[in-house]
């Protein structure tokens, strides 16, 4: 069965609590950080952020593709310096609302 | 294309179609596993500015993670030459850090990788081959990555 939206209604939505100035997108898969990375088919827990100790974000697999390869040395891929996980402030963000789109019938 | 590297080169593609800075063109990229670009280098007169340079880009399921591989195209029609530069052989292999293991991010782009090669160009004093060009295209039998270039002048 086929079905088409012709409107919806968001009730909430939800946002990673990532520091200030990042980026909207992952910089390995370019996708936002409310998306998925390439590899995941549903966004939020599933996929979640890791925040390095230089601030820069990334889709946890993503990083973590790179930091298993070869050529990473561990690195951060936007500014070369070690890659580590921040901790303290909630490694992984938790979603600050948590819920979703409900969409109109 | 499976794994990674089909999605993000969708959207690099969708944004190349649009917009690139100067003198970088699109020429195909029939299957997401290999484009082509056109260069043209501007205000060095090693390059005569009606010149363009073909890069041919090889992606691997695992691009971005690994870097793409890069080198530029002999061709008659259209004519294609290799550019005269001290780190680029005669078969067209760039001998530049950002394209080997050590140098690669995932944060880097097709465009990106053009830039760097295109000022790479742009900044060249000398109108020369690599020391060892005509041995090391002679005997290369190993793909570009695979090769542990020696960075023997980091000033050029």
């Amino acid at each position: 069965m086929k079905v088409t939206f012709t409107a919806y209604h968001a009730v909430a939505e939800w946002k990673w609590d990532l520091p200030e100035d990042s980026d909207d997108t992952c910089g390995i898969c370019r996708v936002q950080f409310e998306g998925t990375c390439a590899k995941c088919k549903y966004p939020g827990d599933d996929c979640p952020i890791m925040i390095g100790e230089c601030t820069h974000c990334f889709h946890m697999h993503c990083i973590s593709d790179w930091l298993h390869s070869e050529s990473s040395q561990g690195k951060c891929p936007m500014c070369r310096q070690p890659f580590n996980q921040k901790v303290a402030e909630a490694p992984a963000a938790p979603l600050r609302t948590p819920g979703g789109v409900a969409a109109g019938s | 294309m499976a794994g990674m590297s089909g999605k993000r080169l969708q959207k690099e593609l969708a944004k190349i179609q649009g917009v690139l800075p100067p003198g970088i063109s699109l020429v195909s990229a029939e299957d997401l596993r290999e484009w082509q670009m056109d260069l043209i280098v501007p205000d060095n007169p090693i390059y005569p500015p009606d010149e363009k340079y073909r890069l041919r880009f090889h992606f691997s399921t695992n691009y971005p993670i690994e870097a793409p591989e890069v080198v530029f195209m002999l061709l008659s029609t259209p004519e294609r030459k290799i550019p005269m530069h001290p780190h680029i052989y005669s078969n067209g292999i760039i001998c530049l850090d950002l394209l080997d293991k050590q140098g690669w991010s995932p944060v880097h782009n097709v465009e990106s990788v053009c830039i760097s090669i295109q000022s790479m160009l742009a900044s060249n004093t000398k109108a020369e081959r690599p020391p060892g060009d005509a041995e090391f295209v002679r005997s290369n039998r190993s793909r570009p990555r695979d090769i542990n270039f020696l960075y023997h002048d980091p000033t050029v």
